[in-house]
């Protein structure tokens, strides 16, 4: 039963000094705790950052590859053109060369390009023509030359001319081009 | 549970402070579930809060850390009143500035708050636990008469009388008077017979005066200066037996009354608080016929006598140790 006015005060077996000193060691022990806590994890996110940067490592060192394939395809792909366009340019000249040996006499109605040989189809006036005009700097070029002639409608004469260029005697007359075409049969 | 535990292994120190007319007493228990109670106290002449009472305290309390203090509220301003609905409160006066505490429902008692703050103020280098009203300790120290009879129970303090009508656990009337502040009035009114007792003294000097110069004409036989100068002499004698008259009237004036004038001033405080019960009609009002004593500073038989002989009571006198009464109650709280 209640007879007091007041209720009594709170008893605590720890007096003010201790409670005061526990307080202190709890706070300490606290930030102690604290800290260690702090450096696990940054302990952790800095192995975990290592990681990351190993897996970035790896990954950049197959894409380094990747890229010096690429770049190494490319430059294949680059020496490629440049043997294409310096055949085409080859080719180009001596197309150009071609037309430049025929005569205005001479009409040329189809051309074939070979490796080691052109098709020439035409019409000339005569087997004259043809054969001091055309045919002299043809044999002069190609190794083997061969021609055929059929009359047309209207007197004149279609041509078609066969030349073959000889490997062999090409590489007894110039010994390079053989060791050039070694070297792109390695590529 | 952990705290019932310490409590356990721990004694308990009750401390209980009674401020009386000119000096304070410290009442200390202490006690434990092994050993049985020792109980100390001390009195320390003065009636506020003083540090050797506080180094007192603190010499038991620093032993435990349940320890209890207790107070019996001195504060002038308390009473009791038979009701405990809010409603019916009104009749009785305005509780709105007092501090009111249900008796089992059945009566209340009161005291002023700034009262219990005064004496949290006065206290709080020690701290207080528990502030109780004199009606707890008078209706507590009687259980057993107030539950099963009508009177009037009365608990004499040194310079307090706290008293109740109450018929079966139901309390009729309560009343706390405050016999100190009565008493200074009394000591006025004796100030003033004593200005007239100088009064009648300075004439029976006259007389004296009178009857030493009839002595001097019967002494004119001599006829010398040197008789008139042993008659200031005898002057001076007769007026320093006067004096010493005097000092042993005022002795027995300081003495005597003391014991005589407090009981019967006691008397009359309860007489007149009897009246007002009787004459108030907000009281219930019921014929009595006993009243029971609680006696804690050892009452003359005088007031017994009064009270018999005047009013026609049944008296029953039943000594109180005050402070055991209050840790009593802390204790009972606390369970």
């Amino acid at each position: 039963m209640k007879y007091s006015y007041i209720k009594p005060r709170k008893k605590s077996i720890i007096s003010g000094e201790l409670q005061l000193i526990f307080s202190f060691f709890s706070i300490t022990l606290f930030m102690l705790f604290l800290t260690y806590a702090f450096l696990l994890f940054k302990d952790y996110r800095f192995a975990q950052n290592i990681q990351d940067i190993k897996q970035k490592m790896v990954e950049l060192e197959s894409s380094v590859q990747r890229m010096n394939s690429q770049i190494t395809f490319i430059e294949k792909e680059v020496q490629l053109s440049e043997r294409i366009t310096t055949k085409n340019t080859v080719l180009k000249d001596s197309i150009a060369n071609l037309f430049d040996l025929v005569p205005q006499r001479i009409t040329l109605s189809q051309a074939t390009l070979l490796k080691n040989g052109l098709i020439l189809h035409g019409v000339t006036p005569n087997k004259d023509v043809y054969n001091f005009m055309l045919q002299a700097p043809l044999r002069s070029i190609f190794h083997r030359t061969y021609s055929s002639f059929y009359e047309s409608q209207n007197g004149w004469l279609r041509f078609v001319s066969t030349n073959y260029i000889d490997e062999e005697e090409l590489s007894l007359e110039s010994p390079k081009y053989e060791e050039v075409k070694e070297v792109d049969d390695e590529n | 549970m952990l705290s019932k535990l310490f409590e356990s292994i721990y004694s308990k120190i009750f401390v209980a402070i009674v401020i009386e007319r000119s000096k304070s007493v410290v009442y200390i228990q202490v006690s434990s579930k092994k050993h049985t109670p020792k109980n100390y106290h001390k009195s320390f002449e003065t009636t506020e809060f003083s540090t050797k009472m506080k180094e007192y305290i603190d010499s038991f309390t620093g032993e435990s850390p349940f320890s209890y203090i207790c107070v019996l509220d001195y504060s002038e301003d308390q009473g009791a009143i038979p009701t405990c609905s809010t409603k019916d409160m009104s009749v009785f006066g305005d509780f709105s500035a007092s501090k009111m505490m249900c008796h089992e429902n059945e009566w209340a008692y009161f005291t002023s708050a700034t009262g219990i703050e005064t004496i949290k103020k006065t206290y709080a280098e020690v701290g207080i636990d528990f502030i109780f009203s004199s009606f707890s300790v008078l209706s507590s120290f009687f259980k057993d008469k107030i539950d099963t009879h009508l009177g009037l129970f009365v608990l004499l303090e040194d310079n307090y009388i706290t008293l109740g009508v109450f018929d079966k656990t139901k309390l009729l009337f309560g009343e706390h008077l405050n016999v100190e502040h009565d008493n200074d009035q009394d000591d006025m009114m004796m100030d003033s017979t004593d200005s007239e007792i100088d009064l009648d003294l300075d004439s029976s000097i006259d007389l004296d005066d009178i009857d030493s110069m009839s002595d001097i004409d019967g002494l004119d036989d001599f006829g010398d200066i040197e008789d008139l100068d042993a008659i200031d002499e005898i002057d001076e004698f007769s007026q320093s037996q006067d004096d010493e008259i005097l000092d042993e009237e005022e002795d027995f004036l300081v003495q005597d009354p003391s014991g005589f004038n407090e009981d019967y001033q006691r008397f009359i405080a309860i007489q007149s608080s009897v009246n007002r019960f009787y004459k108030d009609s907000k009281y219930q009002s019921k014929f009595i016929e006993t009243v029971y004593i609680a006696d804690a500073i050892g009452v003359s038989p005088d007031l017994k006598t009064y009270l018999e002989e005047e009013m026609f009571f049944s008296v029953f006198v039943r000594h109180i140790d005050l402070g055991g009464e209050i840790i009593d109650l802390a204790k009972a709280e606390l369970k």
